[in-house]
């Protein structure tokens, strides 16, 4: 196996850490800005989040007006998905993507840093709402006339709107690089069914945000023209159309939500098979579900609008029944790689396991609202923020951590403390139930979101209680985590170049890797390189054949 | 223990007691679809569980390398497939059925959503609107819409503002309330009605500051309870003046989120108005409140600006005046 | 008159096959994808067009008041320069995939000047249609779309700017010019979106 050192940098070439970090345009150090601007948003996000369920946990307004509180779920919810999940699956994409197809760097390196450091701003102009008469305040999907400059005075939705098409703009320059790079700079040997299945869910994640990002920057555009310029875009008092806004937004909106979980699946998809010594069951079929998710992504967008009486229910129903379909080949598929595995339970995969149960959940939830009778009472209400909760936080943050753990050591040369993994993930993992799951219940009864209040009669009281002590307990499980990572920098377990005995190629280069990567790449001849390698030595050690890696049979 | 907890749970997870025709078949669809998932999470999950367990590292031993199987592929894309159609199936069915339009409702009802309250107008055949029966709701106060049991109801759902939702859980269905262009029909909704009861009902579609507060109820009771209810409110109904022009003028203002006057005066028996200069950027307006009735309620609108509202004649008496945004925000009318 | 190319490119004829850079050039590559993404944009503005087109009672046109859109004396003549601009511009990429570079440069410039007559003549149109884009559902999509459109051109004519300039410099050569090819490309775009537009407002109607 290619075992690297770092090669120590010539005299004339050395520049101040700052300027470094300020103006890279290496793949790895601009994947480590993303991951760690991310997961500062991530905690700004999370304030936000218990200060809403703080003043829910018990019915009467206790310290927050009802603007305040309209304003702190509104940029939870903006923050959370704009500023943390997509971005930092997409610095972990970054960062690991290139390694994975042996390629020195990505497609366009400039762009890439551009695309980064449109992130910290974007966010500070969403932010900037709060200085200048007040964030946005609509909820995250902003619905018209409620956003229109009739409705929503104050320049703080102006500076949403201006700040996200900024994210946007990133996103989508982001997309270009992702795919040109794993169409054009694959290593030798690397055909499109060998490349490891988590650039194929970066290749549908990235088509996604190329396609549906920009209709929502055109929806973003007509809004401020309608706020700031007089326009009849979404005012019905002068031509225009609010259901416009809602099919503009949802068009993005549904893909958006594919965007946010396929990359978590292919991080699940990389940690299952080296944490039971299997080869992801049915790799090609994999490969097509997530197409399959990927097309019929498009065509769901109005099973958010049912209750609006202007959409054709029947089809979008069932297209948003189908979509179910690929999504559980894709669940047997992992339940496959587990079986007759041969499992250790080191903290990736405890969080890989934990993605599986929770995404279960939340995909089932989401097959309920697809039946529109079923929806129209649980529509808008604490059913759907369960939903989307289960989804988003039980799947991809799970996916977040468990990339954290797996790809800490290649990063940083360091393993991160597997005790206090442990402690980490089984807190966040009963604080996210205890949190989430009631939410379910008190939507099947009946209580609306984005309230900041709620009768005392209403028999919900009870349920919120629970649900905020179990977003409090999320919370302090983000303790074990950063005493963890600061623990870790200073004096943890250092590492070779695999330290989880890993398939794919990042694993066949130093941890972390020189800045051109690979001093040499080992033959590519399947999904798995680097398990071929470790095998073949083994096999000439042992005197065994290695099984061979295509078309087997049970 | 834990069958107690499970059992719980599952009370949690039926929805409340359906009391229309329609929230009846949703109520079936709803527990076919809860049970389904029931039985796909515990087959799953109990895999992962099993499989975790049985399958724990014991040795160094390389487990049989399986790549797939194409047999076992189709079969886990056909079953799911089935299911998926049985359930858009019976979905279909249901929603066919509770979207039948009846011929002859047993009442029509225009139902407006404003920031933040609820206005029901009866509406009648006899081409007079002056006799039409119109519940006004307060954000303090939700409006109550009586009906009549066993017949069909028809709302007719228009706003002004910004988009709000008619929720009522116990009827199982939610429709939004769409200030539509003008070329487009506004939304209804049908329901029948099939226990007497009060069922409470909530906005459920964020509508700005106070939309928590935008409630109402539904009276539902006999057509005999029901005619008696709509003629007693015709009977004790003024029709409202035009108000003439000319009358006193009672200046107030808001600024900081306070009036800034704790007293106010007004002549008895006269039309008058009040000069409101909203000094915030955001919302007040000015309501008049005898008891927990509202007799006057101001537009609301956001400063800096000043609207002068025309207000009829009041009896003489002690009446408070409120900002409805913010009923923190009070002080005594003096009408004398 | 081909000039030695300074730098090789990825594609070069010259490198051994095993070094050389296989299909479409990664820069072409990326901004085919642009243009997919700007595809996806415009459909948005376009899909609120139909809508708005959809729901509106009355006559669908300019506000009371103001005249009818005519294809002349304005929206016709530029549309034929710009459709005249795109094919100035493959001329242009011709001549470098031949080699000559003095031609491409030229015909770059032609296309540049082509394009700005374009602008110049849409700013000017929007000076005579009377009404604007606070002017109803109407006013607000023509204005949002045409702006947008022509946003667009001058994007574009920037690119040709600095494709003339680096051409003036010699910078490109028949086996390096991907620039050049790439620029077309999405000049070419601008020019189809442009089609479709005149055609919705002016034909469609």
């Amino acid at each position: 196996m290619a075992t690297t050192a770092l090669t120590p940098t010539s005299e004339g070439y050395r520049r101040s850490w700052v300027i470094e970090w300020l103006t890279t345009v290496d793949h790895k150090k601009i994947g480590i800005l993303y991951i760690v601007n991310s997961f500062a948003f991530f905690f700004a996000a999370g304030i936000l989040a218990l200060l809403v369920r703080s003043e829910l946990a018990v019915p009467g307004l206790q310290f927050l007006d009802e603007r305040t509180y309209n304003q702190a779920f509104t940029m939870h919810g903006t923050i959370m998905i704009f500023l943390f999940v997509v971005p930092v699956l997409s610095g972990f994409a970054n960062y690991i993507v290139p390694l994975q197809l042996g390629a020195p760097d990505m497609a366009f390196p400039r762009i890439n840093a551009l695309s980064f450091w449109f992130l910290p701003l974007g966010g500070l102009l969403i932010f900037s709402g709060y200085l200048f008469g007040g964030a946005a305040a609509e909820g995250w999907t902003l619905y018209t006339p409620l956003s229109g400059g009739a409705y929503s005075t104050g320049v703080g939705t102006d500076l949403w709107l201006i700040g996200l098409l900024l994210v946007g703009t990133a996103s989508i320059l982001g997309s270009v690089n992702f795919i040109a790079t794993i169409f054009k700079m694959r290593a030798p040997g690397m055909t499109l069914f060998r490349m490891p299945i988590l650039v194929w869910t970066v290749l549908v994640t990235a088509t996604l945000i190329l396609l549906a990002t920009p209709v929502l920057a055109a929806g973003m555009i007509a809004l401020f023209i309608d706020r700031n310029y007089g326009g009849s875009f979404f005012d019905p008092n002068t031509g225009g159309n609010p259901i416009l806004w809602q099919h503009l937004f949802w068009f993005f909106g549904h893909p958006e939500v594919y965007i946010v979980i396929l990359p978590a699946m292919g991080v699940v998809s990389e940690i299952l098979p080296v944490f039971t010594r299997r080869p992801l069951f049915g790799y090609r079929a994999f490969v097509f579900a997530t197409i399959a998710i990927g097309l019929l992504s498009f065509s769901v967008w109005a099973h958010h609008m049912f209750t609006t009486g202007q959409v054709f229910l029947p089809f979008f129903s069932f297209m948003t029944a189908l979509i179910a379909i690929p999504t559980g080949v894709k669940m047997f598929n992992w339940l496959a790689t587990l079986w007759r595995g041969s499992i250790v339970f080191a903290t990736p995969m405890l969080f890989a396991l934990g993605f599986l149960s929770m995404f279960l959940i939340g995909g089932i939830s989401g097959v309920m609202l697809s039946a529109p009778p079923v929806d129209f009472h649980l529509q808008d209400t604490y059913f759907v923020v369960a939903h989307l909760h289960y989804v988003f936080f039980g799947g991809s943050v799970f996916g977040v951590f468990a990339a954290t753990y797996y790809w800490f050591p290649k990063m940083t040369g360091r393993r991160l403390n597997e005790p206090l993994g442990k402690v980490h993930f089984w807190m966040h993992f009963i604080g996210f139930n205890v949190a989430f799951f009631p939410q379910h219940i008190l939507g099947i009864q009946g209580m609306p979101r984005r309230v900041a209040d709620y009768s005392p009669d209403a028999g919900w009281t009870l349920l919120n209680l629970v649900s905020t002590a179990g977003a409090f307990l999320i919370a302090a499980s983000v303790i074990p985590f950063l005493v963890n990572v600061v623990a870790t920098f200073i004096n943890g377990e250092r590492v070779g170049d695999d330290p989880w005995e890993g398939n794919t190629l990042e694993w066949a280069t130093s941890s972390p890797p020189p800045p051109y990567n690979f001093d040499k790449l080992p033959p590519i001849r399947s999904e798995r390189p680097v398990f071929d390698l470790r095998h073949k030595h083994d096999a000439e050690h042992a005197g065994v054949e290695p099984s061979g890696p295509e078309g087997g049979h049970a | 223990m834990l069958a107690l907890v499970l059992l719980a749970t599952a009370c949690g997870m039926i929805p409340p007691e359906p009391h229309t025709k329609e929230a009846k078949e949703v109520f079936w669809l709803y527990n076919v679809v809860l049970v389904m998932g029931a039985i796909v999470f515990v087959g799953v999950e109990g895999f992962i569980v099993y499989s975790v367990i049985r399958y724990r590292r014991r040795d160094d031993r390389l487990p049989t390398q399986v790549h797939g199987n194409n047999l076992v592929e189709m079969i886990w894309t056909a079953i799911p497939t089935v299911i998926v159609l049985i359930l858009f199936v019976l979905s279909t069915l249901t929603l066919n059925s509770i979207s039948q339009a009846a011929t002859h409702p047993g009442v029509t009802i225009e139902v407006e959503g404003k920031q933040w309250s609820w206005v029901f107008h009866y509406l009648d055949e006899d081409g007079d609107p002056s006799n039409d029966v119109i519940v006004q709701g307060t954000a303090l106060d939700g409006a109550n819409m009586a009906l009549p049991v066993g017949e069909p109801v028809k709302l007719i759902l228009i706003s002004h503002d910004v988009i709000h939702s008619f929720y009522v859980p116990a009827f199982l269905v939610k429709r939004d309330v769409v200030p539509l262009p003008e070329g487009k029909a506004p939304n209804e909704l049908e329901f029948t009605v099939s226990e007497p009861g009060t069922y409470s009902g909530q906005c459920a579609e964020f509508c700005g500051d106070l939309h928590a507060r935008m409630t109402f109820t539904v009276q539902a009771m006999s057509r005999a309870d029901f005619d008696k209810w709509i003629a007693a409110i015709r009977a004790g109904e003024t029709p409202a003046p035009s108000v003439p022009a000319g009358g006193g003028v009672v200046k107030v203002s808001a600024k900081n989120t306070a009036f800034d006057t704790k007293a106010l005066e007004a002549a008895a028996g006269q039309p008058f108005k009040i000069e409101f200069t909203n000094d915030d950027s955001f919302d007040h307006n000015v309501g008049i409140w005898k008891g927990s009735e509202e007799v006057f309620r101001g537009e609301i609108f956001s400063g800096p600006a000043t609207k002068t509202y025309d207000v009829s004649g009041l009896e003489a008496g002690e009446y408070t005046f409120v900002c409805d945004v913010h009923p923190a925000m009070n002080g005594t009318l003096t009408v004398k | 008159m081909s000039v030695e190319a300074p730098v090789m490119h990825a594609t070069d004829e010259r490198l051994p096959i095993s070094h050389r850079e296989a299909g479409m050039p990664t820069p072409l590559v990326g901004m085919l994808l642009f243009i997919a993404s700007e595809v996806m944009f415009f459909g948005g503005l376009f899909a609120s067009y139909f809508n708005a087109r959809a729901v509106h009672i009355g006559v669908w046109g300019p506000p009371t008041g103001a005249p009818e859109l005519e294809i002349l004396p304005i929206a016709l003549p530029i549309t034929i320069i710009l459709v005249a601009s795109s094919f100035t511009m493959q001329f242009g990429v011709w001549a470098i995939r031949r080699g000559d570079q003095r031609a491409m440069r030229n015909w770059t410039l032609l296309t540049l000047v082509l394009g700005v007559t374009f602008l110049i003549g849409q700013i000017y149109d929007y000076t005579q249609l009377g009404f604007g884009i606070s002017d109803g559902a109407f006013g607000t999509v023509f204005y949002t779309l045409t702006g947008f459109h022509g946003a667009h051109v001058f994007g574009g004519a920037v690119g040709l700017t600095i494709l003339a300039a680096r051409a003036s410099q010699g910078q490109f050569s028949r086996q390096n010019h991907v620039a050049v090819e790439a620029i077309s490309f999405y000049w070419h775009f601008v020019d189809v979106v442009w089609i479709a537009l005149f055609s919705t407002l002016y034909f469609l109607r």
